[in-house]
């Protein structure tokens, strides 16, 4: 018995002791990739994707068009009375506070979208592609989402975190040391930024025309020259906004579509306009902008969406004003109107305009749908070059920019008028053209009209106040050392 | 076995030892059922001859007539006869009720309760069969001090269930089950009539010897085996309607018009309702209907020399309120046990059977039928569905409109009938499940164990969505013809696909093996019982599959990928799970000194393959529990007053290590995540990733538990019970951490970030008492009051939000000082009345008369973040169970209540509204109709802000249980004949306002855990059932 004892108990110590190697517990990840492994299965060239991807996320079907329109003159919330779209009627009526969920919403997606770049850029420096080329393109590309995100929050904050680059050792990002997320840079630090991105972009970026047909829609030279133009218009550096505009302009590679209304139609996207857009795709597997046409669709018997941001009475008048009615029918949907793909919009729909720049003919209602978003294209390259133009006393330059924007909607060139008066037909021209296409707030602000015209809009704007949006105040909840902008 | 050796010798060789001895015989038997006891145990007093009973009962043994022989048997009364002149000594052995002989299971092995230093509750099978439930832990709710379980109605649902208070904020905060060896994380798949016992593992002392999984208590489920003895046939068969226990009354057309107009009216719009509405629809009575529920168990059990069997086949089926909502499980269990070699190796053999089938339906339509207006009929007269439109010129509720008229809508709320009769979805699951047990008995005090248990499951799911139907549904003026012509104009987009399939396969497996070798031995008055062993596992190996189509054809038969049409892309999609292995060795030493003073120490080393990230993956886990039987003592051992005193106390360490697996992963996604793109001219997608949070160090949470207690029984074993208290400390526990918002990574990461304290105390209290042969009756309760707190919050890593309540707002926020889950919000202060008051006070941005004001905590003249103020949590301070048990003659009676309370619980259901929903009459009658009209409640226009208004008391009492049994006279061929009708949850009592406080979810203290939005509401049942014994 004892013999057996001893063989029994070494058995039972050989199972529970011998067996206990670590190996057993080194158990591989098979559901998601470790990072570790990332170089033999993820290219450089799909953390970029990653980037883009970014921006067709629900914020910018949404909260987007809550601090970019619905707060301005040329939207109202639109839907139902009762229906608020979280804090859509506080910015529709300038009552929000710094607890604004569309606020927030943007400040974090514009973050996570650079923090996104940030990475793209050190993965592709260090995972060791040969072709320098291709290398420095993907690095623009980056750059350039990187540049228009810092340019989107500076505009609407100010003061905003520089995140800095980010490293990658032993696989693992490192975030750059020198940076301090509890604290704010000054605005020209920011513009620095966004302007050493972005020339870094324009060194290396191909042009439209020199990408391969499969890479239509990326970021290109012209796109980095755009945003850079736009970018020193907001700092009022007419000359360099003028040499930039005047760069994409003569690089042969855009046009103005023939007609005004043809620009959202699926067949113009990425067309002879078009600049930048974000690329949206209606059919299986679909990938759009989350719910951009939803959110804006008619709303009522027949409808077809949840009726947001909807033209107002005030930009009605802007249009007649102007006696332009072709800009007026491509940009409102108005309840009854039959729509240019024959559409019966029923006249009892609950609001009685709707924005029709939103309108996806084929996938009107559906959460991923087909509706590119175009971010800047070319009729906004000559607005800006006749403003700078204008601004520095070149007014035949800005004549002749201003003047073919208005040709293509049958309107009357503008002639003799002093810098002033040309200004102010400069400004009231980018409303017309640019109207729901996320630009009105700024330039209210930018060219210092928000008070007058939101007043004229019923709408009582803060001097020193609205000129930027608060930080959002779960960031000062997290980092309490940050400061929050005036008069919030 | 030396007993059993002489007997045999005695019996078989014929050898006189003794020349004055004789040989006398008789049977052994039950009294409880007459049967006869094999294998009962026959020993003569003071010696060391003894015999067993054989198959039938009987025994034979040699006495001397001055002898005394001792018969004896577990779980019956031991009885001494003096043997006399007697011949033959026929004994009617009594079942032992006294509870301290009770064996109860500790994990690789088990223990007399008197012989414990921990804390465990058992529940035996009678109580769980008091109240049928798909689950036994359903069952046993308020049965437990310190365990406390919240319910679902829900078909199909399985409970929560929380031991010694919450200690995590993460993933795994559900007891480990232990079923017949095999650990699991569930036991929705044994069937409650074939559990002998649930031992409930409490404190650190027990626990400890599942080291790392053990931080959330331990259940230990034993399954029925066969008994020694003739083929027992049983047949349990119970059917019950269910209907709603606590309905909200809802406003009616007229209330709600008035109340919809007033709405309207307050800000500016002129739109409203006209008086007598054509319709006046109860949402609520039209959605539901009286649920079903039935149960049939067949039960064969027995035993013979070597072979003891049970096998059992059970049918459960339930209807719920909402129509063709079903869900169905059978289980089939075979337990066997072999015993050979004399019995010194014995194979225990468990296996379980069950698939199940559902037909779910959405939840949601509980939400929607409480929001949809009463003036909306559920179909027009032409036979359409109706939605909330209203005509705006005419007030009507209407879609029709003349030229001019608008159209709106009066809520976002659809038609709950429409989405549960277009829902179509089935799940179907199996799970096999089972162990096979060696014990090899090596010498008198060792036996060495060996046992492999393996669980599989399958999960199958099919979703039809008739695109084309709902899309007809979701608004009348559409047509057939309409979305046909958007087919034909947009062939790509899947929207217009006319309807969609998509499945969803999952199967998974695990298996676990433990060896281990016990020693169980006494010198003198020093009792050693050592358990060493180890034990391996893997689990979660295994892989997910979809697979989506568009255009199958009408018939349900050919519902299949196959026959989708080839005008849209079919999807396929699959991948592996990533398994998680264990690795243990653990021993543990029980020591007791005259079963008086006991020790018991326990250690066990632990690893895991989850923590990867930092290579760590073992652990230690230790524990002591001590015990002294005071009665023992010779100052206690004559009292008449108290027959039993034990004091207890231990100290231990346990871990928690259901954790998601910790490294840095790269998101990648196979259809719309925003890492993919689209490029070129025909809007290729392209496939994208980004980059998670990089992955923290993180390892097990390690809880630090200190208990003590003491057990009792008095006035002649009357009144028993218990009394624990405990102090319970997960020192490092895991928080899911946000990153800060402008910081580059996106996805939430794990990190050691907090200390949660439980301290609590539980008292089980059961008075017993037979007053005759006929009545005895059983009054027992159970309390047991928890406080929770987050002690320690790291830097940075406080005011984590949660709890959505889907309208953007969030209501809870982890902070130091606060209990887990704690509800963050502002504190609502009265109801603005007048734009004058508004003007002259801090108010929150688009405030109008009617509004809820919004407390300025911190006096700064504006109402936003900084002004939420804490208000408890949902999690129950305490519970409390009653159960009383009533015998007399052949009826028997009992009545089970459970409540608890201490808690806040919010009404989404009221607090969350767009605008246009339907309000409960009692919002209706109270609502603010103007300056001071009342400053309690806001008017019918007013925010949607998370606030105090909505969080409510969350205490109730339900009495769970009313059964009134009669056991039908001794009738031929049936030895037990019971039929009994039963009430559960026949009445609540609760000032809640909405549907039911018990509003579990998944259980995280961060998710709409105690928030009321789309819950089951509560059912009660009605039932009449039948017990048969062959």
């Amino acid at each position: 018995m004892k013999l057996f004892t001893k063989i029994t108990i070494s058995l039972v110590a050989t199972l529970a002791l011998v067996s206990c190697s670590e190996d057993f517990l080194d158990v591989d990840s098979r559901e998601n990739i470790e990072a570790i492994d990332s170089n033999e299965n993820i290219t450089p060239e799909q953390f970029l994707n990653g980037i883009y991807g970014m921006y067709t996320d629900y914020a910018y079907a949404f909260s987007w068009l809550g601090i970019t329109e619905i707060i301005s003159d040329n939207a109202d919330k639109g839907s139902s009375p009762t229906d608020n779209g979280a804090d859509k009627n506080l910015l529709d009526n300038l009552t929000f506070t710094s607890t604004a969920t569309s606020v927030r919403e943007m400040w974090t997606q514009w973050y996570k979208t650079i923090g996104r770049a940030s990475y793209s850029i050190a993965f592709t420096e260090t995972y060791g592609l040969q072709d320098e080329e291709y290398k420095d393109r993907l690095v623009g590309e980056a750059k350039f989402l990187r540049a228009l995100t810092y340019f989107y929050l500076v505009r609407s904050f100010g003061d905003v975190t520089i995140q800095g680059d980010i490293t990658i050792e032993n696989k693992e990002a490192i975030l750059d040391p020198e940076s301090n997320l509890s604290s704010r840079n000054s605005k020209e630090e920011v513009y620095a930024y966004i302007e050493q991105d972005l020339l870094a972009a324009i060194e290396v970026l191909p042009t439209k025309s020199e990408y391969a047909s499969k890479d239509l829609g990326r970021a290109t030279k012209g796109a980095a020259q755009a945003l850079l133009a736009k970018v020193y218009l907001y700092q009022q550096d007419y000359n360099q906004a003028l040499e930039y505009a005047n760069l994409v302009i003569n690089s042969g590679q855009y046009g103005l579509e023939a007609n005004y209304e043809d620009i959202w139609r699926e067949y113009t996207e990425n067309g002879t306009e078009s600049i930048f857009e974000i690329q949206a795709r209606g059919e299986v597997i679909a990938h759009g902008v989350q719910q951009y046409s939803q959110v804006q669709g008619a709303r009522g018997p027949s409808g077809w969406g949840w009726g947001f941001n909807t033209p107002t009475e005030n930009l009605v008048a802007a249009f007649d004003a102007e006696g332009d009615e072709i800009r007026k029918d491509a940009t409102i949907i108005f309840a009854g109107e039959t729509l240019w793909d024959g559409r019966e919009v029923s006249p009892s729909v609950e609001n009685p305009r709707y924005n029709e720049k939103a309108y996806s003919s084929a996938n009107s209602g559906a959460a991923d749908g087909d509706k590119n978003i175009r971010v800047i294209r070319y009729a906004e390259v000559l607005l800006i070059k006749a403003e700078a133009a204008n601004e520095l006393g070149q007014t035949s330059e800005a004549l002749s920019a201003l003047n073919q924007v208005r040709q293509r909607v049958e309107l009357d060139d503008v002639v003799g008028l002093g810098q002033i008066e040309l200004r102010q037909k400069i400004w009231n021209e980018r409303r017309l053209e640019l109207a729901f296409e996320h630009d009105r707030w700024f330039d209210l602000i930018r060219t210092g009209q928000a008070e007058q015209a939101m007043q004229a809009n019923g709408k009582t704007y803060v001097n020193g106040k609205h000129e930027l949006f608060p930080i959002p105040e779960n960031q000062l909840i997290q980092t309490p050392q940050m400061t929050q902008n005036p008069g919030w | 076995m030396k007993t059993n050796l002489l007997a045999l010798l005695l019996l078989f060789s014929g050898i006189q030892l003794f020349a004055q001895e004789k040989t006398i015989s008789g049977t052994v038997i039950s009294a409880d059922d007459g049967l006869p006891l094999p294998g009962a145990n026959v020993v003569i007093k003071n010696q060391s001859t003894g015999t067993t009973t054989d198959f039938d009962g009987n025994y034979e043994i040699e006495v001397a007539p001055e002898d005394v022989l001792t018969f004896s048997f577990i779980g019956f009364q031991t009885q001494e006869v003096k043997v006399g002149g007697q011949e033959t000594i026929d004994v009617n052995l009594i079942a032992d009720t006294e509870s301290l002989s009770e064996i109860v299971l500790i994990g690789y092995g088990a223990a007399e309760k008197q012989d414990l230093t921990g804390a465990i509750s058992s529940v035996k099978s009678d109580e769980i069969l008091k109240q049928p439930a798909l689950t036994a832990t359903q069952a046993v709710q308020g049965k437990v001090a310190g365990v406390n379980i919240i319910n679902s109605d829900s078909p199909g649902s399985t409970p929560t269930v929380t031991i010694r208070g919450l200690g995590t904020a993460l993933g795994g905060r559900n007891p480990l089950y232990v079923v017949d060896g095999v650990p699991v994380t569930d036991i929705k798949n044994i069937s409650p009539s074939n559990i002998e016992s649930m031992d409930f593992l409490k404190d650190a002392s027990s626990a400890s010897i599942y080291g790392l999984r053990a931080a959330n208590g331990v259940v230990i489920v034993t399954t029925k085996k066969g008994k020694k003895g003739k083929a027992k046939l049983s047949f349990n068969s119970y059917y019950g309607v269910k209907s709603l226990l606590n309905k909200v009354d809802m406003a009616n057309a007229s209330q709600y018009t008035q109340y919809y107009n007033e709405e309207e009216t307050a800000i500016g719009s002129t739109s409203l309702l006209a008086p007598n509405q054509r319709y006046n629809t109860d949402w609520l009575d039209e959605l539901t209907q009286l649920g079903a529920v039935s149960n049939n168990v067949f039960t064969i059990s027995g035993g013979s020399e070597n072979v003891d069997y049970f096998f059992s086949y059970d049918h459960y089926e339930e209807e719920g309120l909402l129509p063709n909502q079903k869900y169905r499980r059978s289980v089939i269990t075979s337990n066997n046990a072999f015993k050979l070699f004399d019995d010194k190796l014995k194979v225990t053999q468990n296996l379980s059977i069950t698939p199940t089938n559902e037909n779910p339906k959405p939840l949601s339509s509980f939400n929607t039928a409480y929001r949809q207006a009463p003036v909306i009929p559920v179909y027009y007269e032409n036979g359409l569905y109706g939605q909330s439109f209203y005509n705006q010129a005419t007030g009507e509720a209407t879609y029709m409109a003349q030229e001019g008229e608008a159209v709106g809508r009066l809520t976002d709320a659809g038609n709950p009938v429409a989405a549960v009769n277009f829902a179509n979805e089935k799940i179907s699951t199996l799970t096999l499940q089972g162990s096979v047990t060696a014990e090899l008995e090596l010498t008198d005090h060792l036996t060495f164990t060996s046992r492999i248990g393996m669980r599989k499951y399958y999960y199958n799911k099919r979703a039809f969505t008739p695109t084309k139907k709902s899309w007809i549904a979701n608004d009348p003026t559409r047509t057939a013809e309409a979305f046909e012509n958007n087919r034909t104009q947009f062939p790509d987009s899947p929207e217009w696909a006319r309807n969609s399939l998509a499945f969803e396969k999952e199967e998974t497996f695990k298996y676990n093996w433990d060896n281990f070798i016990n020693y169980k031995r006494s010198f003198g008055q020093h009792n050693f019982d050592l358990t060493l062993g180890g034990s391996k596992e893997e689990t979660g190996i295994g892989e997910k599959n979809t697979s989506s189509a568009y255009e199958v054809p009408e018939a349900e038969q050919y519902w299949s990928i196959k026959h989708a049409g080839d005008s849209y892309d079919k999807q396929t999609n699959q991948y592996y799970f990533t398994q998680v292995n264990y690795m243990s060795q653990f021993g543990r030493l029980q020591y007791n000194f005259d079963r008086t003073y006991y020790l018991t120490a326990t250690l066990r080393r632990d690893g895991t393959s989850v923590f990867k990230s930092n290579k760590e993956y073992f652990d230690y886990f230790p524990s002591v529990g001590l015990g002294w039987t005071l009665s023992n003592e010779s100052f206690l051992e004559n009292s008449n007053f108290l027959n039993y005193l034990k004091l207890r106390g231990s100290y231990g360490e346990l871990g928690n290590a259901k954790v998601p697996f910790n490294t840095t992963t790269i998101q990648t996604n196979a259809a719309s995540g925003n890492q993919n793109y689209v490029f070129g001219p025909n809007q290729g997608l392209v496939f994208g990733a980004s980059i998670g949070s990089p992955a923290q160090p993180l390892s097990w949470e390690v809880v630090q538990e200190w208990s003590a207690g003491f057990d009792y029984e008095l006035l002649d074993n009357r009144l028993t019970g218990s009394f624990d208290w405990y102090d319970k400390t997960t020192t490092n526990t895991i928080l899911e951490i946000q990153p800060l918002l402008n910081s580059p990574f996106a996805e939430k990461f794990y990190d050691h970030g907090a200390k949660v304290v439980n301290k609590g105390v539980e008292v089980g209290i059961n008075w017993s008492d037979n007053i005759s042969d006929d009545f005895s009756y059983n009054v027992g309760v159970t309390y047991n009051y928890n406080k929770n707190e987050i002690t320690q919050v790291k830097n940075n890593y406080a005011g984590q939000t949660g709890g959505s309540l889907d309208n953007g707002q969030i209501s809870k926020r982890l902070e130091e000082g606060q209990p887990l889950g704690s509800w963050w919000m502002y504190e609502a202060d009265g109801v603005w009345q007048t734009q004058e008051e508004i003007d002259n006070n801090a108010s929150l941005g688009g405030a109008l008369p009617g509004h809820l004001k919004y407390k300025d905590q911190n006096e700064d003249g504006v109402i936003d973040e900084r002004d939420k103020k804490y208000f408890g949590s949902y999690i129950p301070k305490y519970n409390f169970g009653i159960n009383i048990a009533v015998n007399y003659k052949n009826f028997d009676f009992s009545v089970a209540g459970y409540g608890a309370g201490g808690n806040k619980v919010y009404n989404g259901l009221t607090g969350t509204r767009l605008g246009g929903e339907n309000i409960p009459v009692e919002v209706f009658e109270n609502r603010w109709t103007g300056a001071g009209s009342t400053n309690a409640n806001p008017g019918a226009n007013k925010d949607a802000y998370a606030s105090s208004h909505y969080l409510e008391d969350g205490d109730y009492f339900r009495i769970n249980n009313i059964t009134f049994g009669y056991t039908l006279p001794e009738i031929k061929m049936v030895s037990k004949a019971r039929v009994y009708v039963s009430a559960q949850n026949a009445f609540i009592f609760t000032k809640y306002s909405g549907f039911t406080p018990e509003l579990n979810s998944d259980g995280n203290p961060y998710g709409t855990t105690g928030i009321e939005l789309s819950a089951y509401p509560n059912t009660s049942t009605f039932l009449m059932g039948l017990n048969l014994e062959f």
